[in-house]
């Protein structure tokens, strides 16, 4: 046995949070942002699967600084749309545009990145929000650290975390 | 009783006038630190500023600064609501004069706790359970 | 919940370990809260609510997802400042001899109490002055929390200053965690207020809050019977804001005294001088 073993660290302690975290962290966010009614429920997906549902709507910050991070959102559009409206409190009468999807949807992933990168060593720096329709892609110069699949009222929500190469 | 919410997020702007009003509150807006001192110097000054942190033109942290060097507004109550949770940003935000931190996310009953805290809220008011 | 009777059971469940209730209208918060343990387990939730009597493991995963962030620091406010202004400057000039005091929080839940009767302490004693604060109730897991002193984000943001988070508690992660020279002064002892108490002392202050409405009346009047000797004779008792009667038999109710402090109904041994008499 090589006695060098005794000091391996698993390789992502350092490079990203715990599932387990990233888990009660999306469940608290979206408890503040949406009240108790409907709680996120995990869901079961086999690793390296697409997002896939048939309407999307993607969002991520960066993180830079002491840890350098993406984290990303996704959402079903149906989820997306009742998100932002329960948000807005937008009148059940009222059609839901791309603007207000883009500010609810943008303050999502910023209160998801915000604790993603308290969890992480700093000092460091949150971007601004990008939100676009149509799921994620990611560029080959990054890995995926963490992955979390969810349900919000049987919609699709993903959660994950990109760290450079 | 007159709050301000400062914060660059439409969306959160809208949670958190939801709930103050649902405490009696009228309340002001502004998308940053600049715009916010920009209605208190036109005469426009809360009892209680909700203030996120990181935004552009003029951060948070900036304006609880220009607020607390101004004697005028000694009585404007600060509160951070922000995502910042590490131990020394909470530390920098309470020594620049920050009266009370929420962090995000935060429910309803958080607001309202920290309100009453602060002696906001009505005297006579039931104190929750 | 669909099954009226699994959300009763549930609900019962939660008021016998921690004395919170849920009524009608939790429904939704039970069924999230307990969705995902019985998914874990492979069950239909009232199939997993039907096991629960038989799987203690599970009551306690169960009481754990129930009572997180349901309660806050320096509940009720009133009674803490009444603690502060009036109590403690009672109890300094009284034990100014021993320059020690104890308090019991006899149904301590998760700690929130006892940690925020030791935040007033640390701020209000003199120099050179002890304390202890015995920490006891039913819930074996509930008492592991207090030792571990530890508080999730969501827990930290409700009722508790700033100022004492930054003072008080240090982050690991996404909790906080009390600092251990307030956790050195906390003594955690299990301890079924029904049933007969080991032996713990007498105490200054006994905090026993929101906990005796959910005993009949005669159990009720057999614990304050039986709490009576462990109050020292100058001490206090302190019941939740809602419990403003004692509603004591006849020969109890002569043993304690009621003095309102402020906004606060203290109760006395019928010996002790009022606060309200001395003018304090």
């Amino acid at each position: 046995m090589n006695v060098l073993t005794f000091f391996d660290t698993a390789p992502d302690e350092v490079d990203a949070p715990s599932v387990d975290d990233v888990q009660a962290l999306a469940e608290d966010v979206w408890m503040a942002l949406v009240g108790e009614d409907e709680v996120l429920v995990p869901r079961m997906v086999p690793p390296r699967t697409p997002f896939d549902a048939t309407g999307v709507w993607s969002s991520s910050v960066t993180v830079s600084g002491g840890w350098a991070g993406v984290v990303t959102v996704e959402l079903d559009e149906g989820v997306a749309q009742q998100l932002s409206a329960r948000m807005l409190a937008l009148p059940d009468d009222e059609p839901v545009t791309d603007g207000d999807i883009a500010d609810a949807v943008g303050e999502l992933v910023n209160m998801v990145g915000g604790n993603v990168k308290s969890l992480m060593p700093g000092p460091s720096v949150l971007s601004l929000p990008a939100v676009a329709a149509g799921r994620a892609a990611f560029a080959s110069d990054v890995t995926e650290v963490c992955r979390l699949d969810l349900a919000w009222r049987g919609g699709p929500v993903r959660i994950c975390i990109h760290v450079p190469s | 009783m007159r709050a301000m919410i400062i914060d660059d997020s439409r969306a959160m702007r809208s949670i958190l006038r939801r709930i103050v009003t649902g405490l009696d509150f009228e309340t002001t807006e502004a998308e940053h630190g600049q715009a916010a001192l920009d209605q208190m110097n036109a005469g426009v000054v809360p009892d209680v500023c909700l203030v996120d942190w990181n935004m552009p033109v003029m951060d948070g942290y900036t304006f609880i600064t220009q607020v607390r060097a101004n004697p005028e507004w000694r009585d404007v109550t600060l509160m951070m609501v922000t995502t910042e949770s590490e131990q020394r940003q909470i530390v920098r935000a309470l020594a620049a004069g920050a009266h009370e931190y929420v962090i995000k996310p935060f429910t309803a009953d958080a607001i309202e706790e920290k309100l009453e805290l602060l002696g906001l809220l009505g005297a006579d008011r039931e104190v929750p359970a | 919940m669909t099954d009226p009777s699994a959300f009763a059971s549930v609900s019962a469940l939660v008021r016998r370990e921690t004395s919170m209730v849920y009524d009608e209208g939790k429904e939704y918060l039970v069924e999230a809260r307990l969705t995902p343990l019985a998914n874990a387990k492979g069950l239909g939730l009232e199939e997993y609510v039907a096991r629960l009597a038989f799987d203690a493991e599970e009551r306690r995963k169960v009481i754990d997802a129930l009572t997180i962030n349901e309660t806050s620091w320096f509940r009720d406010h009133t009674p803490y400042q009444a603690f502060t202004e009036a109590m403690l400057p009672a109890l300094l000039e009284e034990r100014s001899t021993t320059r020690r005091l104890r308090v019991w929080s006899a149904a301590c839940s998760s700690g929130q109490e006892a940690y925020s009767i030791a935040m007033l302490l640390d701020q209000h004693l003199p120099g050179g002055w002890e304390y202890e604060i015995v920490c006891t109730d039913i819930s074996t897991q509930m008492l592991e929390r207090v030792r571990a002193g530890r508080y999730s984000q969501v827990e930290v943001n409700r009722g508790l200053p700033a100022t004492s988070l930054v003072r008080y508690f240090t982050r690991v992660g996404r909790e906080w965690e009390i600092a251990d020279r307030l956790r050195e002064r906390i003594t955690v002892k299990h301890l079924n207020l029904a049933a007969p108490f080991p032996m713990l002392g007498t105490f200054d202050v006994i905090w026993l809050r929101n906990v005796l409405i959910y005993f009949d009346a005669t159990t009720k009047a057999d614990i304050l019977r039986r709490m009576l000797p462990m109050l020292s004779p100058d001490g206090y008792l302190l019941l939740g804001s809602s419990e403003t009667t004692l509603d004591l038999p006849a020969d109890l109710a002569a043993s304690w005294q009621r003095d309102q402090i402020g906004r606060v109904p203290a109760y006395r041994r019928a010996s002790a001088m009022t606060l309200s008499r001395t003018g304090a």
